[in-house]
């Protein structure tokens, strides 16, 4: 999904300072006025007696100098595991005597807090990850890259080049999934300042892009250095690109922090992650970790020489761990290949990344188009690889791997269609194929009329909104003062022609799949020549139609039969005989390779796939006391086969169901039988020692009954696969934004059908399998990460890192060590809480709540609050939130 | 008339005249096994099928006088260590340490490393490898090595290498290339082939020390900082600049060469292993003592040569021919093994219950080792498809350079095409056109004499094939390198058993250490072009007395060890004392404000940051006295700043005040600007 939003309905009205108009995006208007359809609070032109009583209130009780970071300071670093942290904190230097990360000691162990629990609340994915820390709302982005299945759209949440080449052309403001935020209503935490009042680093939800870094980087590389050192560094050790980044981007936040004004600062780095990927030796582990070790002393030592040094706060937080052992090497197994074979269903795949990158001339393209795998194995689309692939993966993590199939009955369409076309068919084989080619069509024909009728209605509140998108883009300055330029005003109006551009290509893409999707629908038996018809206008090219259902994962049609179309008894196409089929679930648990060569790794790439399984469709097998939400089939083989289900209603409620031989009928009705509980099943919960349920219950008895989702973190995250049954919900789980939401009283049409097309947008990227690789095994086929990856449940790789320190004023425990369970959802919050942002733990003050900010979901971590008696003084105003 | 350029003429003949010398170098050579010791190649087999009981190396001490000592590096390199003593063992590096005749490390300092196999070369080699497109080996050193063997490098003045390398590039272009293509092409040929053999020598003693350190660990006899220091300098050693850098930056280039191999190796160990299941071969990798897998062998099941017969084969990146319907392979009377794989396909123990047998057939042997990707090593059907690909890159550099006269710097054509037919062969990870492999045959040397889980009959296959790659006229056969690294050994010891030996070495050298503590700099440029004018044969030394070279080397190399401690601090932290042990920086800021009058203004720079960065007061008073000590205008200008800061505390600025009044008393080094500057602040 690309940006959309009713600009005939925003509002632009100053929220603080009246020079301009804050909001998500700094100099963007307040989001929560740009959703039309929400039900804004009329804003009172005078206080309302509640709002004169807190104030009132807070000018009584709190203390004259309540404890509150003024300024916080965030290093956010990639892929940093807290088990490699606590364990070289804890070892000490030969030479010094002191710990080999002293900075992390002296900041953080002795001066600050830390938590030693603090998981992903899902894959431990950068892309996602990231954004449930940036955002404390639930998980919205769900891989690094994700396909729209009609379009083929892709978003590289990753990819910086195309991202900075974009900005240079003035056609993209912020990166992908800020963009994809905005337009979900989700602001960043660093919305809640200003433009002029924060500082961001180069990352994966950046906010416009500082020419002047990269830049003033090359220059100070050269100049910064004498003569010998420039010899010594460049010449000798060689200092990378990433490096003069770093370099630069570090010296420019030391720079601001000397601006009292600015009050939110981070740095962004993927030094341990990219060291961790390559190498799994201590030593190149523990000289990244040096190198993050020195930069925390640099930022710390600079903060103590600011002014603001008691208000500051410094925060340490990564988005996942890595599943990276000296031991053993990560070892990859190429998916992409497995579709591409005939047992596999001899698919032409496409990927966002270029298999074997570093070994192809084309990968020193900067622009990474997408990847066509070819296959010569496919059944009846060969040499067409570029215009009907039938498979998209993406593998990035990489111990995980999404996969989208095309819709297996537009291959069975697709075959029939063509074994028509050929004209090699007897006559009665021909009556029955084309007799099953409308079957098969009148059958699917409600689901795509419905489809086709919504997506009319929608493309049509889309092209309204793109045309007052215009006038407005045509309405914006074409020249900026530097004053607008300091306050964000010129980026704010490129930002508009970005949606302009965004929604422009949206329109044209789905009218596209549209207009073939009508063509489909408007086939006539009676006048239908197949030889006459084009074969792109009925099959959109690279369109993967609806997602499939189970029944279709465990029946998928790969091609025709060896023997060709046969016919049953009566004469009609036995679809069981004339096509060829792949079971994926089976297929996938089956892999198994030939070299088993380290101890410890399992000569099978896969450990389960997870999919999402119609609540409705399920409902009848679950009965009344399972009945549940939303839920999840996790297949690991035959004999290893579970449900996650989940009650969304009052509150989260997750439970885990052993079962076996789930089936999907022809009907949609999904069967299984209940399994015992015993070894081997998915998540390994019930062999698992470390799980820790409450005494007095049997392990049997609390695994199977519903638990919160902090019930199940707090028993189960020191297990292998920590805080899985929660992760798979988040990643797998629908959640609904107010901008999505077009079931909402008193919207107006076109907003509800903008808000309509922005859900189906997100679930139109929903693959339909989702692969978790067994321990130390990975689906990278780019390159190469054999010093260990990322991407799993497994606790290794989502046991991140959060530790927190401040001045004495910053309201940060000093020594602390956190040992309750905390997920990332829990950051947001408690950094708003610290700086006074947030209002019992969850609710952003009114000025945030202006700014689009909501009720968060995630718990505060407490322990750094206790025994306060001062409450935070609020940065913002404190007006009660709604 | 058509007038032909004379010099077209020329080349062409000696193009002609080559040809016959090209394919001469082509044909299969005899042993050539330059890089390991004789144990290898010996008829009878010493390398057991246990695992390794007992210590790989030992180290053995020898006094040099009284004021040094050489350490010497033994291997069992018949798998696990045999007793000391016995002919199994072999002296493989010697490394001479200057201690001053004292027990203090502070003032000690490494000087050469000699890896015993290292030799001299025979006349007839010397005429070998100056021959051009000679690929080959010759044959063996026979004589015995007298008097003291070639060091490898030396570990104090590692510049040297540097200025010997222009010095050469220069004598070449200005002397020899006017002479026309023989003398340019010959002495080329006889650079790189000297430089190549000392190269892989180094790499060798390289991955000898590696693997010592990592047996030996806190037990090692070298410090951290020597160890560092000794494997820098030899990853160091093949740098065009590398002999210049700054001790400080050692071990980060310790760390990151290190590093940067093991990716290398997990890289290609991951690449072979996903070729080898892509292609349904059976893959094995080979570890070093230390753990590291540094190669790997490919097999074939040979139920599956009739099985697969019609399957298709890619060669990409394994560059071995399709063994899937190849008669060689289904004639195969060579090497065997049955191995036996569990249901999980982990290789089991022969009789485990449920297990498949497989034979297999070795196809290929390949190193871990080089950039990008697996070398491959060792061809068990084609023994010269190795030899070519090693080849390929020097015979276009050669041919280019000494055939057709092309040169990168003079040609845009050339350049260009070069570029990217470079680029594209680097890229793709074809094996051609890429660096050398001598590390991974150095490695796959060392693997072959310590790996003892290796069998008997493979190994001997392997070593009898990887002579044939073997290009280098220098490099001795496997036995003559024994022979030599034993013979080079007892030379050394008695060299350094002699009053006129080693000891006699080590003092010619500390007065040449001399020289900077009693010459400027521009003397020191006129001392070295004289030097360099001489082809090296005149060295300026200085003639103090013994006792006051010692006293003088002792004060300096301290002040050195405490300086480069001092940048390494200064440097390293904001906030000195959470990083660093902060009496271990009193004590050497102490030394220098004792004797740091000599001491360079990175020390001063060193002591001027250190004073920033650190709340301690007495390290900030021992900084303002290192500054006051040594007399250079940098300290004084630092010293002025500190006394200028307004945040400067009362008693500090007095002391500041006092030291720059007395500096200005004393005479000492200060520029003018700050000279004036001082008096104006402080007055007379």
């Amino acid at each position: 999904m690309r940006a959309i939003a009713d600009r005939g309905l925003r509002m632009a009205g100053p929220a603080r300072g009246g020079s301009h108009p804050p909001g998500p995006r700094g100099g963007r208007p307040a989001f929560s006025s740009l959703t039309p359809g929400r039900p804004r609070q009329p804003r009172p032109a005078l206080p309302t007696p509640r709002l004169l009583l807190a104030a009132l209130a807070l000018l009584l009780f709190a203390p004259p100098a309540a404890a509150a970071a003024k300024r916080v300071v965030v290093i956010k670093v990639d892929g940093l595991p807290h088990a490699a942290v606590e364990r070289f904190v804890r070892e000490r230097d030969r030479r010094t005597g002191k710990s080999v990360l002293p900075w992390f000691e002296h900041v953080f162990y002795e001066r600050g807090t830390r938590l030693n629990n603090f998981y992903v609340r899902g894959m431990s994915l950068s892309g996602p990850s990231w954004s449930l820390l940036d955002t404390g709302q639930h998980l919205q982005i769900k891989g690094n890259v994700e396909f729209d299945r009609y379009t083929l759209h892709s978003y590289d949440y990753l990819n910086f080049i195309p991202f900075w080449i974009a900005n240079v052309g003035g056609v993209r403001v912020d990166m992908p999934g800020a963009e994809l935020l905005d337009e979900l209503g989700i602001p960043l935490l660093a919305d809640a300042y200003p433009y002029d009042e924060r500082f961001m680093s180069f990352q994966l939800y950046q906010r416009g892009n500082r020419w002047t870094t990269l830049q003033r980087g090359l220059q100070n590389a050269v100049t910064s250095r004498g003569i010998r050192d420039f010899i010594d560094e460049w010449n000798t050790i060689g200092v990378g690109g990433r490096d003069i980044l770093n370099e630069q981007q570090e010296r420019e936040l030391i720079g601001k922090l000397q601006d009292p004004r600015v009050r939110y600062l981070d740095f962004y780095t993927t030094d341990f992650d990219h060291a961790a990927h390559h190498n799994r030796d201590r030593a190149t582990q523990l000289a990244a970790l040096k190198e993050l070790d020195a930069l925390v002393g640099r930022l710390w030592a600079a903060i103590q020489q600011t002014p603001q040094a008691a208000e500051t706060a410094l925060v340490l937080v990564s988005d996942h761990g890595t599943n990276t052992d000296e031991r053993v090497y990560s070892q990859g197994y190429n998916l992409v290949k497995l579709l591409g074979r005939a047992e596999g269903g001899g698919h032409h795949v496409v990927t966002k990344r270029r298999l074997l990158n570093d070994y192809a001339l084309k990968g020193i393209y900067p622009l990474i188009p997408l990847i066509y795998t070819t296959t010569e194995e496919s059944f009846y689309l060969k040499g067409e690889s570029t215009t009907y692939p039938t498979a998209l993966v993406d593998f990035d993590g990489n111990e995980r791997a999404s996969i989208h199939l095309r819709d297996s009955d537009l291959n069975l369409l697709h075959i029939l269609l063509l074994e028509l076309r050929r004209g090699k068919l007897s006559e009665p084989q021909r009556r029955a194929a084309r007799e099953a080619f409308f079957q098969t069509l009148e059958r699917r024909r409600p689901g795509w009329q419905r489809t086709f009728d919504e997506l009319r209605e929608e493309l049509g509140a889309l092209r309204r909104l793109i045309e007052r998108q215009r006038r407005l883009v045509e309405s914006q300055p074409k020249k900026f003062t530097k004053a607008d330029a300091d306050a964000g005003r010129d980026k704010e109006a490129r930002r508009e022609f970005a949606r302009l551009d965004s929604w422009t290509g949206d329109e044209r893409k789905y009218a596209a799949y549209a207009q073939q999707l009508a063509n489909l629908l408007a086939l006539d038996p009676a006048r239908f020549t197949p030889e006459r018809v084009r074969v792109e206008d009925l099959f959109a090219p690279g369109a993967m139609g609806d997602a499939n259902t189970v029944r279709q994962l465990q029946n998928y049609v790969v091609g025709p039969a060896p023997r060709g179309l046969t016919l049953d008894i009566g004469g009609a196409l036995d679809y069981e005989k004339s096509f060829r089929r792949v079971n994926y679930f089976e297929l996938l648990a089956r892999i198994a390779v030939l070299n088993n060569v380290q101890p410890g790794v399992a000569s099978r790439p896969v450990d389960f796939s997870a999919v999402r399984v119609p609540a409705e469709a399920i409902a009848g097998a679950l009965g009344e006391d399972l009945r549940a939400d939303e839920v999840i089939w996790l297949y690991g083989g035959r004999d290893r086969q579970a449900l996650v289900l989940a009650r969304t209603g009052g509150g989260l409620s997750l439970r885990y169901l052993p079962v076996a031989d789930l089936r999907q009928g022809a009907d949609g009705r999904v069967t299984f039988t209940r399994a015992a509980w015993g070894a081997g099943l998915p998540l390994k919960l019930w062999e698992d020692a470390r799980l820790a349920v409450p005494g007095g219950v049997s392990r049997e008895a609390w695994l199977s009954g519903w638990r919160t989702d902090l019930e199940w973190l707090r028993a189960a995250h020191r297990t292998a696969y920590s805080n899985a049954v929660v992760g798979l919900h988040e990643q797998l789980g629908r959640h609904a934004t107010e901008a999505t939401d077009d079931r909402a009283p008193g919207l107006a049409e076109d907003e509800r059908l903008l808000r309509r097309f922005r859900r189906r947008q997100r679930e139109l990227v929903e693959t339909d399998l989702l692969i978790f690789a067994n321990d130390h095994w990975n689906f990278d086929v780019r390159g190469f990460n054999p010093g260990g990856n990322h991407g799993s449940l497994f606790r290794v790789s989502t046991h991140s890192t959060l530790m927190l320190a401040g001045g004495e004023r910053a309201g940060v425990p000093r020594g602390l060590a956190v040992e309750e369970p905390y997920d990332s959802l829990s950051f947001m919050p408690t950094l708003l809480a610290l700086t006074g942002q947030v209002e019992d733990g969850t609710r952003p003050v009114q000025a945030l709540w202006r700014m689009g900010y909501r009720r968060f979901p995630g718990r505060l971590i407490g322990e750094i609050f206790e025994g306060r008696t001062d409450a935070p003084a609020p940065v913002a105003d404190a007006e009660a939130a709604p | 008339m058509t007038h032909v350029n004379p010099k077209r003429i020329a080349r062409k003949v000696f193009s002609l005249a080559l040809i016959p010398l090209l394919l001469v170098s082509l044909a299969p050579r005899r042993a050539a096994l330059g890089q390991i010791a004789a144990i290898v190649a010996s008829d009878e087999d010493v390398l057991p099928r246990t695992g390794r009981a007992a210590p790989l190396f030992r180290l053995e001490r020898t006094p040099v006088g009284r004021e040094g000592e050489l350490l010497t590096v033994f291997g069992g390199l018949g798998g696990p260590a045999p007793a000391a003593g016995t002919q199994q063992e072999v002296p493989l590096v010697s490394i001479l340490r200057d201690t001053l005749g004292d027990e203090d490390p502070e003032n000690d300092r490494l000087r050469h490393v000699w890896m015993l196999t290292y030799t001299r070369p025979t006349a007839w080699q010397r005429v070998a490898s100056a021959v051009p497109f000679l690929y080959g080996r010759v044959g063996g050193k026979r004589a015995s090595a007298k008097g003291m063997p070639p060091a490898v490098i030396d570990l104090a003045a590692p510049e040297r290498d540097v200025w010997q390398r222009f010095m050469w590039l220069a004598l070449q272009n200005v002397l020899i290339n006017p002479h026309g293509a023989v003398a340019k092409s010959s002495s080329s040929a006889l650079r790189a082939n000297s430089e190549r053999y000392r190269q892989a020598h180094i790499l060798r003693a390289l991955a000898i020390l590696s693997l010592y350190e990592a047996e030996t660990g806190e037990r090692s006899p070298f410090t951290v900082a020597e160890a560092e220091e000794i494997q820098a300098r030899l990853m160091l050693a093949d740098q065009t600049f590398g002999g210049l850098l700054d001790d400080a930056y050692l071990e980060r280039v310790h760390q990151k060469q290190h590093s940067q191999w093991l990716d290398t190796r997990g890289h290609n160990w991951e690449l072979l292993r996903q070729r080898a299941e892509a292609e349904g071969l059976y893959f094995e990798p080979l570890t070093l003592p230390d753990g590291e897998p540094t190669h790997a062998l490919l097999w074939v099941a040979r139920e599956d040569l009739w099985k697969h017969r019609r399957r298709k084969f890619e060669k990409r990146f394994l560059n071995i021919a399709k063994p899937w319907g190849d008669r060689r392979l289904e004639r195969w009377d060579g090497h065997t093994e049955r191995r036996f794989y569990d249901a999980e396909n982990r290789p089991v123990p022969e009789g485990t219950m449920g297990a498949r047998v497989v034979e297999l057939i070795p196809l290929a042997l390949y190193g871990l080792d080089h950039p990008k990707i697996p070398s491959l090593l060792v061809d068990f059907r084609d023994g010269r498809n190795p030899q070519r690909r090693e080849m390929s890159h020097r015979v276009i550099e050669d041919v280019a350079r000494h055939v057709l006269a092309l040169s990168r710097y003079g040609d845009i054509h050339y350049f260009l095409g070069r570029t990217v037919f470079d680029f594209v062969t680097s890229r793709r990870g074809m094996d051609i056109n890429q660096p050398s492999r001598v590390r991974a045959y150095t490695q796959l040397k060392l693997l072959l004499s310590l790996d003892a889980t290796l069998d008997r009959d493979l190994r001997r296959e392997i070593e009898k094939r990887v002579e044939r790659v073997s290009l280098n006229p220098l490099e001795n056969d496997l036995e003559a390198e024994a022979r030599i690294a034993r013979r080079q050994y007892e030379a050394l010891r008695a060299y350094a058993a002699r009053p006129d030996g080693l000891a006699a070495r080590l003092d010619r050298d500390r007065r040449a250490e001399m020289v900077p503590l009693a010459h400027g700099r521009a003397e020191r440029v006129l001392l070295r072009f004289a030097g360099v004018l001489s082809l090296g044969l005149y060295k300026h030394r200085e003639g103090a007395p013994a006792a006051e070279v010692r006293a003088a080397l002792d004060r300096e190399r301290k002040l050195a060890h405490h300086g480069r401690f001092l940048r390494k601090v200064s440097k390293s932290s904001p906030l000195v004392e959470v990083v660093w042990n902060v009496e271990d920086v009193r004590r050497s800021l102490r030394f220098v404000a004792e004797s740091g009058a000599r001491a360079g203004a990175s020390t001063a720079k060193a002591a001027s940051l250190i004073f920033a960065r650190t709340h301690d007061a007495e390290t900030r008073r021992l900084c303002l006295e290192s500054l006051y000590r040594i007399n250079n205008e940098t300290a004084k200008r630092e010293l002025l700043a500190i006394y200028r800061r307004p945040e400067l505390d009362a008693g500090l600025r007095a002391v500041t005040e006092r030291y720059l009044r007395d500096a200005l008393r004393e005479e000492q080094r200060i520029a003018p600007a700050d000279a004036k500057a001082i008096l104006a602040a402080v007055g007379r």
